[in-house]
């Protein structure tokens, strides 16, 4: 009879996360997660709800410094890399008050790239999140990688870019 | 007027690309798309039905895709509206031409649209 109760009530959770993850999450650990995970899903509209209208991006040297131009230029590569990869969280720490907070993580993201390369790489991720009414929403996000080759050639690919 | 609102747009496009680097996601990985995508400008609302709904307007493409959609090559495929008051809204394209977009009466009108907001349309159904 427990069990039942417990399975029901799971049941139900789970029923009920889509609609909470739609709504916008509470918790600021929370609103990182269901950002990724609507990456993962493929999910625009998903990640776009995770996002303040006030967003900053610093990704790898690059700056997006409007969500539009985040949403319009990188968001969608964003999703391909999370749909072609898998990110394991290995840390996080959070901090902050009232309605700033930060929250700072670092994944094993492992995969392989279009050409075969296997991927194996520690991504950093900062997050930095302000609430509005009862919604944390991401205002900015730094993300970088402990692997010097890659940040290399990011870092070269972007020279050339810009010497053109 | 209209090469005005087009040139306007194409400013707007060079606005959002100047803004940043074209790299790959998390740019230092280059993985293959998880889906076929277009994105574009908008130029022009279509016109309102009696009761003032609007379900098409004028596009100019940009974004990272180099490829020109062709006409009804995004029948079926879900649009996400990247600005302005309609941040973050879905539809379903019902029709397209080189530079127009309709879309489908389920997902409500695109009132609140307005010239110059960025949307991406993507070869994946609109989850009800």
């Amino acid at each position: 009879m427990k069990v039942g109760v417990l399975r029901a009530t799971l049941v139900s959770l789970i029923a009920c996360a889509p609609a909470a993850i739609a709504q916008g999450a509470r918790i600021p650990s929370e609103v990182v997660d269901a950002f990724h995970a609507a990456l993962r899903n493929k999910d625009t509209a998903g990640a776009l709800s995770m996002l303040d209208r006030g967003l900053v991006v610093f990704e790898f040297g690059a700056v997006d410094p409007t969500v539009e131009a985040y949403a319009f230029q990188h968001l969608p590569f964003d999703m391909d890399v999370a749909v072609a990869t898998r990110w394991q969280l290995e840390t996080r720490r959070v901090g902050g008050e009232g309605n700033e907070r930060w929250v700072l993580s670092t994944y094993r993201v492992t995969g392989k790239q279009a050409d075969g390369t296997p991927i194996d790489q520690t991504t950093l991720e900062t997050v930095v999140l302000r609430r509005t009414g009862d919604l944390f929403r991401i205002v900015h996000f730094h993300w970088s990688t402990n692997d010097p080759a890659f940040q290399a050639r990011a870092q070269g690919q972007r020279s050339k870019s810009q010497a053109r | 007027m209209l090469l005005r609102t087009k040139l306007c747009a194409l400013s707007a496009l060079t606005c959002l690309f100047a803004s940043t680097v074209a790299l790959a996601g998390h740019d230092n990985i280059e993985v293959d798309p998880a889906f076929k995508r277009y994105a574009g400008l908008v130029t022009a609302l279509g016109s309102a039905d009696p009761e003032g709904r609007i379900y098409s307007f004028q596009a100019v493409q940009g974004g990272p895709a180099r490829a020109k959609y062709v006409p009804d090559e995004l029948r079926g495929w879900r649009l996400t509206v990247l600005a302005g008051k309609r941040f973050a809204a879905v539809f379903e394209v019902q029709a397209n031409t080189e530079s127009e977009i309709t879309v489908t009466l389920l997902d409500g009108p695109l009132n609140g649209l307005a010239v110059r907001d960025a949307f991406v349309v993507e070869n994946v159904a609109v989850k009800r």
